[in-house]
């Protein structure tokens, strides 16, 4: 294999805890959910990397599962913005605290 | 064995064509808001789903031929597997659904959405009913997010209600990244081990080397690659992580509170008893067969994962315990109380020992508190939705005198708060007891201590309610115009099951035992 498999962990690493990252610092819901997503794609570099390190397809089928279930998650997360913007009119997530923690 | 096999996933199966059923309905007729149709078809389809899980329990699915049983209904070469323990679950998800399902009648019987609103519970509770069955770390995620996304959408489903708005953003939010540190998670174990079934999971850590599928039998990997322990570790440690966060465990608890107190109350009701017995349901089989703990301690110890639930138990019973007693408002108590509760389900993956034993007993005592959970929890949260109806207010000072003026609810409602505390007026003491048992028997004493101070302290809260329900006075007008029939039946079918309990115990927590020996 031309690139050892622990690269791929590396990478695939740094960019789930970028999306950590964003989903911890940022306060704009649209935002967020793209740090989900980037949260969500580590995972799925993991599955096809080592799906090919592995010589079978389990982890390239997971990916493809996680791909459809990151568009699903973004249809009603998608959703719950456009209401949370004609309620508050504002995607600010920190703005919507009409319950106390 | 039930042929065609297929057919053994009947419950998730009733649910699934149910919701299609109403979809089709309202493709028909779109601005229909006939209730009597469409609550119908769904109290049918959970009623029909409810009836396949029993009779699939009696009829011995998932006991092995030779003690008079059918064996398990394995399909799609093991990623479902349907057995005793699938059917338990089953049967929980399918009577809450049942419940909230009648209860919704009467709730949103003025709003234009019905059709929708009923498919997305039965869609939700597809998802429940396959992840009881889920037995491969793939169609668990997969199950997993069936049961989500709906449910955030129905978290939010009062559009016009910032409330309701707000509690579906933060319970999004956070579910949104608990999925992905999950995914995050079983693609460690995969990349550990090479493969996603639990058994072929268990084999590799077993053997400790790589393991692959081929023709639904498991091979090890020709390359003799071993297992990264260190990997696999931190996958199990993302795994419990993302999986309490369904549970609604301690730290992934936020979300909780707020969604629980803004949703719709039916919807409230659904999602800490429904929802969080599926959450439990897949940390049961994928700890139990996936990470055996006995292997994992032989073969250097990835994670002793026992321990990690041990602190996830008492950090949750305290934390959800006192932060319930310090409510002004009645759903945010009950919110909080459902925290509580988890960590008491929790001592049935906490209370082990390092060799794996006691596993049994505890985990049989956990599913057997989420079974009488399931039927109390719901009940008292249908009990909010009626006083919703009614537009009592939300503080325990606004349920004063509420019993002379609707005695039954209320007493309905006195059982499900005892019961909940542990008071043997319900099955609640006797799950308590057994979780009890559980912990005595492998010395596990921190957790027995917390289990009886959390109890002790829960009865203090609870007793408030019914103390402003039957002794104060009512402090200001309030006339209660109608009595809506499919309320009432819910919360009576749930107060009567509750108290049968006491008698049936016994035969639940056997049923649990058997489940769990044949896993």
């Amino acid at each position: 294999m031309a690139v050892a498999a622990q690269y791929y962990l590396l990478l695939s690493a740094a960019i789930f805890c970028i999306g950590l990252f964003g989903v911890l610092t940022r306060r704009n819901a649209l935002i967020f959910l793209m740090s989900v997503e980037l949260m969500l794609n580590a995972a799925n570099i993991n599955f096809v990397a080592f799906s090919l390190q592995h010589g079978n397809l389990t982890g390239q089928v997971f990916a493809l599962f996680g791909m459809a279930i990151a568009a699903a998650e973004v249809a009603v997360g998608i959703g719950i913005i456009l209401v949370l913007y004609r309620n508050f009119s504002d995607v600010d997530v920190t703005k919507a605290t009409t319950m106390r923690w | 064995m039930v042929d065609p096999t297929w057919l053994a996933t009947a419950p998730a199966l009733a649910f699934g064509a149910a919701a299609l059923v109403l979809l089709l309905a309202d493709s028909i007729d779109p601005d229909t808001t006939n209730t009597t149709v469409l609550g119908g078809i769904a109290v049918a389809g959970s009623l029909g789903s409810l009836a396949a899980a029993v009779y699939l329990l009696y009829g011995g699915v998932g006991i092995p031929t030779g003690e008079g049983g059918s064996g398990p209904a394995v399909l799609f070469g093991g990623q479902l597997v349907v057995d005793q323990m699938a059917l338990f679950f089953m049967t929980i998800v399918a009577s809450v659904t049942a419940l909230v399902t009648l209860a919704s009648m009467d709730y949103v019987r003025e709003h234009a959405y019905q059709a929708e609103f009923y498919s997305l519970v039965l869609l939700s509770a597809t998802g429940m009913s396959l992840l009881s069955a889920a037995n491969s770390l793939a169609t668990g995620f997969v199950a997993f997010e069936l049961v989500s996304l709906p449910s955030y959408a129905l978290v939010a489903f009062l559009k016009k209600n910032r409330g309701s708005v707000e509690a579906g953003l933060k319970y999004f939010l956070i579910g949104a990244v608990s999925s992905s540190v999950l995914a995050y998670g079983i693609s460690l174990v995969y990349a550990a081990t090479g493969v996603m079934r639990f058994d072929a999971v268990a084999t590799a850590i077993q053997s400790g080397t790589v393991q692959t599928v081929v023709d639904g039998s498991i091979e090890a990997q020709a390359s003799g690659a071993s297992v990264q322990m260190s990997i696999l570790g931190v996958g199990i440690v993302m795994i419990i992580g993302g999986l309490a966060f369904k549970m609604a465990a301690v730290p992934f608890h936020f979300w909780a509170p707020e969604a629980y107190e803004g949703a719709p109350a039916p919807i409230s009701a659904f999602l800490s008893s429904a929802s969080k017995a599926a959450g439990f349901v897949i940390a049961f089989r994928a700890f139990a067969v996936a990470f055996p703990i006995g292997a994992l301690a032989e073969t250097g110890g990835a994670v002793d994962w026992f321990v990690v639930f041990q602190v996830l138990a008492i950090a949750t019973m305290f934390i959800g315990n006192f932060a319930a007693a310090t409510q002004e408002t009645v759903k945010r108590m009950l919110a909080y109380s459902s925290v509580g509760h988890a960590g008491y389900v929790l001592i049935g993956l906490a209370a082990l020992t390092a060799t794996g034993d006691g596993m049994a007993l505890s985990m049989s005592a956990g599913m057997a508190h989420l079974l009488v959970y399931g039927f109390m929890n719901t009940g008292a949260f249908l009990f909010i939705a009626l006083a919703e109806y009614w537009g009592v207010g939300r503080r325990f000072e606004d349920y004063n005198g509420l019993g002379k003026q609707a005695p039954v609810a209320c007493a309905a409602m006195t059982v499900f708060l005892f019961s909940l505390a542990g008071l043997p007026i319900g099955g609640g003491f006797f799950s308590k007891f057994y979780l009890f048992q559980a912990t005595l028997n492998v010395s596990a004493w921190s957790l027995a201590a917390a289990l009886v101070i959390n109890s002790a302290l829960s009865l203090f809260y609870y007793s408030r309610v019914v103390k402003a329900m039957w002794i104060e006075e009512p402090t200001g007008e309030r006339t209660i115009e109608s009595y809506p029939t499919g309320l009432y039946t819910a919360i009576v079918a749930a107060a009567v099951i509750t108290v049968l309990l006491i008698p049936g115990f016994g035969y639940v927590s056997e049923v649990a035992f058997r489940a769990v020996e044949l896993l």
